[in-house]
């Protein structure tokens, strides 16, 4: 039980980067765009059987032909001095109905994951995820970094468009990542590993639908390849966006006008750049919004939700 | 190979060559809860090995059934004369391959089990006067051949539509496939407005295949009669309401009903049969 290495590839000090379904799959589309992107060979996966329901049956004539589960697979590309290992997993190994991880499944597949980085002399790990907000789905997404030391933080605050969690308002510096995007970054700091995780804004009011975002996968990956000097053309998520904006808009149509008009004015919203905090601005100074009009906003969102829930 | 997994074994069963009957409570019709408790009357099927449920349901209360609290139970028996091991258990609702795995241990290891036939119900939308067709879904080849004799539909093509699962019956279909153990899933569609009670001819439709099969000898008589009693309730039903009538000529015509219907017909079938008891 446990991992499969279909061969051992030579690595000169390998980044991880790992990542999950989750909110907006914006974690998983970056990490598996830019695996597209690199080329990179597939070398193991980790045996689903202990972590997985299958997802689907194949019959042919009245036999079984195949049984198939999420597929948790790493893969490696050579880069120059700065190797990379991905490690896409299809599904968190979540219980009893839920979306994310938790619990000793989670905690052994992070240590599964961990255990392939670690052998390939790996030092640290990259992860990504959503980070839901009151932005609006026009407005290029930020990205909350999230380190498992401190000694990072300075390197955190060199990259473009990222903010750490003292700098969302109200936050103080505190937050949770949920399901094995989270995990993964303590089991590393237990095991000494550098962790960052990235995640992509993503409208508040888009959380709960079925749709990817492409454009938070996008603002996380031009953080990555910043991170990893390397250069990558993107036009390919600029596409998966558009496709996905109009559905959004679709949606966003939907919306009573009363509350539209509210998360309307979310466009409007300002950040300063980091240089700007760094010459110890405010964290994040926000636009012509109010921090009452912000909750009021939430609430709405929240009944609008709830409404539709119900099926009203 | 089972060291370690929670199970008891209370005896060492005397088999040479047995074939395992696996049958889940809950199912459409209470199919394969039903058919076990069948075979451990007819065959004097003695209990000699369970599986704990601590690992495999969720222990966050009890379930209650006809006024009782119920406890999940995932039990072995076996009919030594008959070279025959039944499984009947609460379908786990975790570590589904740990659990699976654990009944194939006890099967291979203390019962010499060569053979496994899986009992499954399915929802059919059709009257229960039509007859009712065993459909099977086999591991090999060689199990679809030696099906070859019996009357079965053995040309089955299905694939997982989106958003659904496999069912358990096939995740233990293709683990026992992995030990090379020939095996069935048995399916027997049953009326839709009989899935929470019983249906009688379902249990003998899968009851007549394994008799032949495995060479059981069960006098079905007094099954037969009881096919016979549910037949003339639910004539009964039809007689006394036009509704329920008209539903069920309906279906005879292949005709569809409504959501609502449906559902009326369901409540309306269940609350006479209970009436009945």
């Amino acid at each position: 039980m446990g991992i499969r290495l279909y061969q051992e590839p030579q690595l000169e000090n390998p980044i991880l980067i790992a990542s999950w379904p989750g909110i907006g799959n914006i974690g998983i589309i970056a990490a598996d765009t830019l695996r597209g992107i690199l080329g990179a060979e597939e070398f193991g996966e980790i045996e689903p059987w202990d972590f997985f329901y299958p997802r689907r049956v194949l019959i042919k004539k009245g036999v079984l032909e195949h049984l198939e589960f999420p597929s948790s697979k790493f893969y490696f590309r050579r880069i120059e001095g700065k190797d990379i290992i991905f490690f896409i997993g299809e599904e968190q190994p979540a219980e009893g109905g839920r979306m994310y991880a938790e619990g000793k499944k989670a905690y052994h597949m992070a240590n599964l994951v961990l255990d392939v980085a670690e052998k390939f002399k790996c030092r640290r790990v990259y992860t990504s995820g959503a980070a839901v907000s009151l932005t609006h789905h026009t407005a290029k997404p930020r990205v909350w970094a999230v380190p498992n030391s401190e000694s990072l933080i300075p390197e955190i605050i060199r990259y473009g468009n990222t903010v750490l969690m003292s700098d969302i308002e109200g936050r103080g510096g505190q937050g949770n990542i949920t399901g094995l995007n989270g995990l993964l970054l303590g089991v590393a700091k237990k095991r000494g590993l550098e962790g960052i995780c990235l995640m992509g804004e993503i409208p508040v009011y888009l959380q709960g639908l079925p749709l990817s975002y492409p454009k938070a996968s996008k603002s996380v990956l031009e953080v990555l390849t910043y991170s990893l000097k390397i250069e990558v053309n993107l036009d390919k998520l600029d596409e998966l966006d558009q496709k996905v904006q109009q559905r959004i808009e679709e949606f966003y149509q939907q919306i009573p006008l009363e509350i539209r008009g509210q998360l309307d004015r979310l466009k409007h919203v300002t950040y300063l750049p980091a240089e700007a905090w760094q010459a110890g601005a405010q964290p994040a100074e926000p636009g012509p919004i109010t921090e009452e009009e912000k909750k009021r906003i939430m609430e709405d969102v929240e009944k609008f939700f709830k409404k539709r829930g119900e099926g009203g | 190979m089972s060291q370690g997994y929670p199970m008891k074994i209370y005896r060492e069963p005397d088999l040479r060559q047995s074939s395992l009957v696996l049958g889940w409570s809950e199912d459409a019709g209470n199919l394969g809860r039903k058919v076990t408790d069948y075979l451990n009357l007819k065959l004097k099927g003695q209990e000699f090995a369970e599986i704990e449920s601590r690992d495999f349901f969720p222990m966050g209360g009890v379930a209650i059934k006809d006024n009782l609290a119920r406890f999940p139970e995932s039990k072995f028996y076996t009919c030594s004369e008959y070279e025959l091991v039944i499984f009947q258990s609460d379908p786990p609702g975790a570590e589904w391959y740990k659990f699976l795995n654990s009944v194939l241990d006890v099967a291979e290891e203390h019962c010499q089990v060569k053979e496994l036939y899986i009992i499954g119900a399915m929802i059919s939308f059709s009257a229960h006067t039509t007859p009712r067709e065993l459909l099977t879904v086999v591991n090999s080849p060689e199990m679809k051949e030696i099906l070859s004799q019996y009357d079965l539909n053995r040309e089955m093509d299905y694939q997982t539509a989106p958003g659904e699962r496999p069912t358990l019956n096939s995740f233990l279909l293709w683990i026992a496939k992995g030990r090379s153990i020939p095996g069935v899933s048995l399916w027997v569609p049953v009326p839709f407005y009989l899935a929470a009670v019983e249906d009688a001819q379902a249990q003998k439709r899968v009851l007549s295949l394994l008799n032949k099969r495995l060479d059981l000898k069960i006098d079905f008589s007094d099954l037969d009669q009881k096919i016979r009693e549910q037949n003339e309730k639910l004539a009964l039903a039809r007689s006394r309401f036009p509704q329920i009538n008209d539903c069920i000529n309906r279906l005879e015509s292949n005709l569809m009903l409504s959501e609502e219907e449906n559902g009326e017909l369901i409540k309306n079938i269940e609350d006479f049969l209970r009436e009945g008891d």
